[in-house]
């Protein structure tokens, strides 16, 4: 119910800003909305987009069960990306379904092994994962700029890039369905099953909502803590190989990452961390950001009124807790997103 | 449950009154007054950016300049997008060509592939790659020209204008990697400098491979920081933001502006880099905005030809140093520019 309210909230005040630029505010959220679901290609770069959302949503839902803040899926979307393009390098002369599977396999372990470093320094030293998950973000930043120039780098390109994933593993769209998709929408059925029918999920919840009690129960916070992260940074890491083997330029360089991880972030919180909820917040910001050129185009607004009203989304989508923290000081055994805030 | 009450009153109160002015939105335009672009009689323009926005003060803002430079004696309707990720470029593109654009310009060489594989797919439409080296063995589209530019002229202008500046007879650059746009850009700098001041000493770095080549500024000051204290005093910063931090360390230096000089690159950095202008006399320039205006105009009347184009450069203006650089210096620089232009005057260049 929150996010509906919030997201009729934000569409008002984004019509009051589309209509002081002197716009016809039903006229543009047409035209927005026409061109991401209506048109061929529009709704080819909708989906496109919502496969990364999905999965970068879910590696940040996944850890705040916990009360974990993963901001991290940027740098393990990245991380996942370059280990598929090192893979698929590797493999360039090898069939292209043996070079498919191995390249996600690597993506996702490459994604998850990220992850788990910033699991690992909470587990072990307390470290905030905040803190670590955004510090590896620019470590990554900085490994695959090495990777790039250097061992990974295509000589044929004039710009820092890894070489091209070889045809035969190339996946381009079947009609406007991107091939990873399917592959996005089952992993978010999956992870809701997996946090509310396995005793995995039960860990995540019970460690999520008072982790002496769980900790007393007997389950062992670190391990938690760490599995949570790793399977986090899987989706995040999967993203990027998909990411790679599925979308023009089939390469690493500049501009791929672009920032789908820290769009995770919107994904979950629209979603309220509910890994179901990842599917249609994550076709909202992907329509928008899909159809945002359109609109520039059609009416001469500037592009960025979409990141406004996605960003005044979230802003009333996080009201409540706002609002629950101001009014009632002891909001924290309430609800999860509130506690990983604070804590 | 309270809370949710809280938030959804107000709310329901801005949507109420949305709805109540609703019915007066109706005249207020409704959006940009659709254009056929494919009757004969509109001639369309679309420029699709790298990724940057329009406003750049860069490749993207000078290649815009140069369609609105075209705009009015083509009588032309133009328009433009900006792509958010590297995955856009080719729906961007396509955005114009299904509108029948007439032609499409797309800017920098990240967006050079997607152009090609566009050029190839709609003959009717004319296509314009901004700094995209076309390899013509393999890229035969006639629909195509990719625009570059002569480095080395525009490194021989600014060298030549460091050759009479220098006092200490030293004169440095900073240098990106060394690949063929940089490597043109000193090269031609060393042989303007000399032929200005046959005693003049040219010393140039070039950024090891590895790391951020172009994306080093540190590495760059420290470089900048090592030739002024070997007394090169003036230093031209050749690659991106490696450059630009050799550019503001001379900028920071005691004696800026007045002993030391410090020179930009590709486009006016009095704009793009306002933390140098205490030491940036000028800037080897590649003029996008005319190249683009040209293409454009050939374009209009159809003589525009497939392949590569190239550009012109020049120097940039002298902003604040135009009165403090002696008005002989000024009018041998200006000759040698127009010489380089018109072809009377060789850089000799070669890698």
């Amino acid at each position: 119910m929150v996010p509906l309210v919030a997201l009729a909230a934000a569409f008002s005040v984004g019509a009051l800003l589309i209509r002081s630029q002197g716009v016809n505010p039903a006229y543009a959220y047409e035209s927005l909305f026409s061109y991401a679901l209506l048109d061929g290609s529009g709704l080819t770069a909708t989906l496109q987009k919502v496969v990364p959302l999905v999965l970068c949503g879910l590696a940040v839902a996944i850890p705040l069960r916990l009360g974990l803040f993963n901001i991290g899926g940027q740098g393990q979307f990245m991380v996942g990306a370059i280990g598929a393009a090192a893979a698929a390098y590797a493999l360039r002369s090898a069939p292209g379904i043996v070079t498919i599977i191995v390249t996600m396999v690597v993506g996702v372990l490459a994604g998850s092994m990220w992850a788990s470093i910033a699991g690992l320094l909470k587990a072990a030293r307390g470290v905030h994962e905040v803190i670590s998950t955004i510090m590896l973000n620019s470590v990554a930043g900085g490994l695959i700029d090495w990777m790039l120039n250097g061992p990974l780098a295509d000589e044929q390109v004039p710009y820092p890039a890894s070489h091209a994933v070889p045809g035969s593993a190339q996946l381009p769209p079947i009609g406007v369905v991107p091939i990873g998709l399917p592959v996005a929408v089952t992993l978010a059925v999956a992870t809701a099953w997996l946090l509310r029918r396995t005793t995995i999920g039960f860990r995540f919840e019970t460690v999520g909502r008072n982790r002496y009690a769980a900790s007393y129960a007997g389950i062992s916070i670190r391990t938690t803590t760490v599995v949570a992260m790793g399977i986090a940074g899987g989706c995040a890491g999967l993203s990027g190989g998909i990411e790679l083997v599925g979308v023009e330029p089939y390469r690493y360089q500049d501009g791929i990452a672009a920032s789908l991880g820290f769009d995770g972030i919107t994904i979950a919180l629209l979603a309220r961390g509910n890994p179901i909820g990842t599917i249609p917040a994550a076709l909202l910001v992907a329509a928008m950001r899909a159809g945002a050129p359109h609109l520039a185009l059609d009416t001469g607004l500037r592009p960025e009124i979409v990141d406004m009203v996605l960003a005044i989304t979230l802003l009333f989508v996080s009201l409540p807790l706002v609002v629950k923290l101001i009014f009632r000081k002891h909001a924290a055994k309430g609800s999860q997103l509130a506690s990983s805030w604070g804590a | 449950m309270r809370s949710k009450f809280v938030l959804s009153a107000p709310v329901f109160v801005l949507a109420l009154g949305l709805a109540g002015c609703g019915g007066s939105t109706g005249g207020a335009g409704s959006g940009a007054t659709p254009t056929d672009c494919s009757s004969s009689e509109t001639f369309c323009v679309g420029l699709v950016t790298d990724g940057s926005k329009i406003d750049d003060k860069s490749f993207n803002q000078a290649a815009w300049a140069g369609v609105q430079k075209a705009k009015d004696s083509l009588g032309a309707y133009v328009r433009y997008i900006e792509p958010a990720e590297a995955k856009d470029y080719a729906a961007s593109i396509k955005q114009f060509t299904d509108q029948k654009y007439d032609v499409v310009i797309t800017v920098g060489f990240l967006t050079a592939d997607p152009t090609v594989a566009a050029a190839a797919q709609n003959p009717g439409t004319k296509f314009i790659g901004v700094d995209q080296l076309l390899d013509t063995e393999k890229v035969k589209s006639p629909n195509l020209t990719g625009l570059t530019f002569p480095a080395d002229q525009a490194g021989y202008a600014v060298g030549y204008l460091a050759g009479l500046l220098t006092k200490t007879g030293k004169v440095g650059a900073i240098n990106g990697l060394e690949i063929p746009p940089v490597q043109k850009y000193f090269k031609g700098y060393e042989a303007g400098a000399k032929a200005s001041n046959p005693k003049v000493e040219v010393v140039g770095v070039y950024h090891p491979a590895g790391g951020q080549p172009f994306n080093d500024p540190v590495w760059g000051a420290g470089e900048a920081k090592k030739q002024l204290s070997q007394g090169v005093d003036v230093i031209f910063g050749i690659g991106s933001n490696t450059g630009n931090g050799a550019l503001n360390e001379v900028a920071k230096s005691s004696g800026a502006g007045t002993t030391r000089f410090c020179i930009g690159v590709d486009v006016d950095q009095w704009g793009t880099l306002p933390e140098a202008r205490p030491c940036l006399v000028t800037s080897a320039e590649k003029l996008i905005s005319d190249g683009v205006a040209e293409l454009l105009g050939q374009a209009g009347d159809g003589t525009l030809k497939g392949g590569n184009f190239l550009g012109k450069t020049g120097i940039s203006q002298f902003h604040d140093f135009d009165d403090k650089i002696p008005a002989d210096v000024k009018a041998k620089v200006e000759d040698v520019v127009k010489k380089l232009a018109d072809g009377s005057l060789q850089t000799n260049v070669v890698l």
